[in-house]
């Protein structure tokens, strides 16, 4: 009887734990919010290097917030919009890398426990002319949202979501 | 031939043999060292200001966020180095101004994508490796010097962080070819 129990208690705990990964997904899929919580790893102007901010696309820019810190990128001088999937650890940081150097092998077993998280390349010209690359960490799946709602604002980028939606 | 004569014949012959040996050794560096020297400048060039072009990736997948990510790290670290009054992007329509201009072409020959999570877990597989040829020229196109950097992350951080260490590869390059600028800008 007791094996039954625990039997029934790991099988509900497996189906939380698929539908509490699946939740963000669908959530992705069907709302584009007005600003996206980003991470931007570098290539904004007087912003430092992997600040975590929100990037809100208006008419004529996409704005970076981080606090005090506003940083505005002209729709006009966007060339190109790309999007990508990578990985990063769950703890990470200061913190990640002191879990490192922890007893018995445990920070090698934390380093297993990792997040999926989509990046945003955005390649862009000043008005000088000259080229930069701002790089974008998000959330896995709104890359393309973001990325939708640049193209709808006029930026340029290839291919164009509605290649990137037909792909199998 | 007595026995003293054959120890003696046996003796030089060794000698011979390892004096050859030591020849062949100590030249084969020599060599090296003179191949390297007309791939880099034998002192320290000076120059004005530095274009640095998008980066080149033809013949590899390099994917988007690193093509530039490699190229914004360059930026910032060459301007760390303050051996140019001016450092120019691509593209940017003052670098024509510049009496002086040196063009920096970085093409990637090679690329292979680790694992962060491998390399986290068992130290010594999952190495992210970038693999670009830097070759600089004059205005006129003219090669000046051309040098093979690699870019890679192997032990702490994430996969991105190899373009990182490229940028650092390159302000190196740029530190040891160039003599420094008393002002030194960055555009």
């Amino acid at each position: 009887m007791q094996k039954l129990d625990r039997r029934i208690f790991l099988s509900a705990l497996v189906l939380f734990a698929a539908s509490a990964a699946n939740s963000p997904r669908v959530n992705a899929q069907t709302t584009a919010p007005a600003s996206f919580k980003v991470k931007h790893i570098i290539g904004l102007q007087a912003v430092q290097h992997n600040t975590k901010g929100l990037a809100t696309v208006s008419k004529d820019a996409l704005t970076f917030t981080s606090g005090p810190t506003k940083s505005d990128l002209a729709i006009s001088g966007i060339e190109d919009v790309q999007t990508g999937v990578d990985s990063q650890r769950l703890i990470g940081g200061t913190i990640g890398t002191l879990t490192m150097v922890a007893p018995y092998g445990s920070g090698r077993f934390l380093s297993l426990f990792r997040e999926k998280i989509d990046t945003l390349t955005i390649e862009y010209r000043d008005t000088n002319g000259g080229l930069h690359g701002a790089i974008f960490t998000l959330p896995k799946g709104q890359a393309s949202a973001l990325k939708a709602q640049l193209v709808a604002a006029g930026a340029k980028a290839s291919p164009v979501p509605a290649q990137e939606a037909a792909k199998p | 031939m007595n026995r003293q004569t054959r120890s003696r014949t046996l003796s030089s012959l060794v000698f011979t043999i390892f004096a050859l040996v030591a020849y062949l050794a100590f030249s084969r560096p020599t060599a090296q060292a003179a191949q390297a020297s007309t791939a880099t400048p034998p002192t320290p060039m000076h120059a004005s200001a530095l274009q640095v072009l998008q980066i080149q990736a033809e013949d590899v997948k390099l994917p988007a966020e690193f093509q530039m990510a490699m190229y914004e790290h360059v930026m910032e670290e060459v301007g760390k180095t303050r051996r140019f009054e001016h450092l120019y992007r691509d593209g940017d329509r003052d670098a024509a101004n510049a009496p002086d201009l040196v063009t920096l072409r970085c093409t990637a020959t090679g690329f292979k994508q680790g694992s962060a999570e491998k390399r986290q877990v068992t130290t010594v597989s999952g190495k992210t490796s970038i693999k670009v040829h830097l070759l600089f020229t004059d205005k006129d196109g003219q090669k000046l010097f051309e040098n093979d950097v690699e870019g890679k992350v192997q032990f702490l951080g994430e996969n991105l962080r190899a373009t990182f260490d490229f940028g650092k590869k390159v302000a190196a390059v740029v530190r040891q070819d160039f003599a420094p600028t008393k002002s030194a800008k960055k555009s």
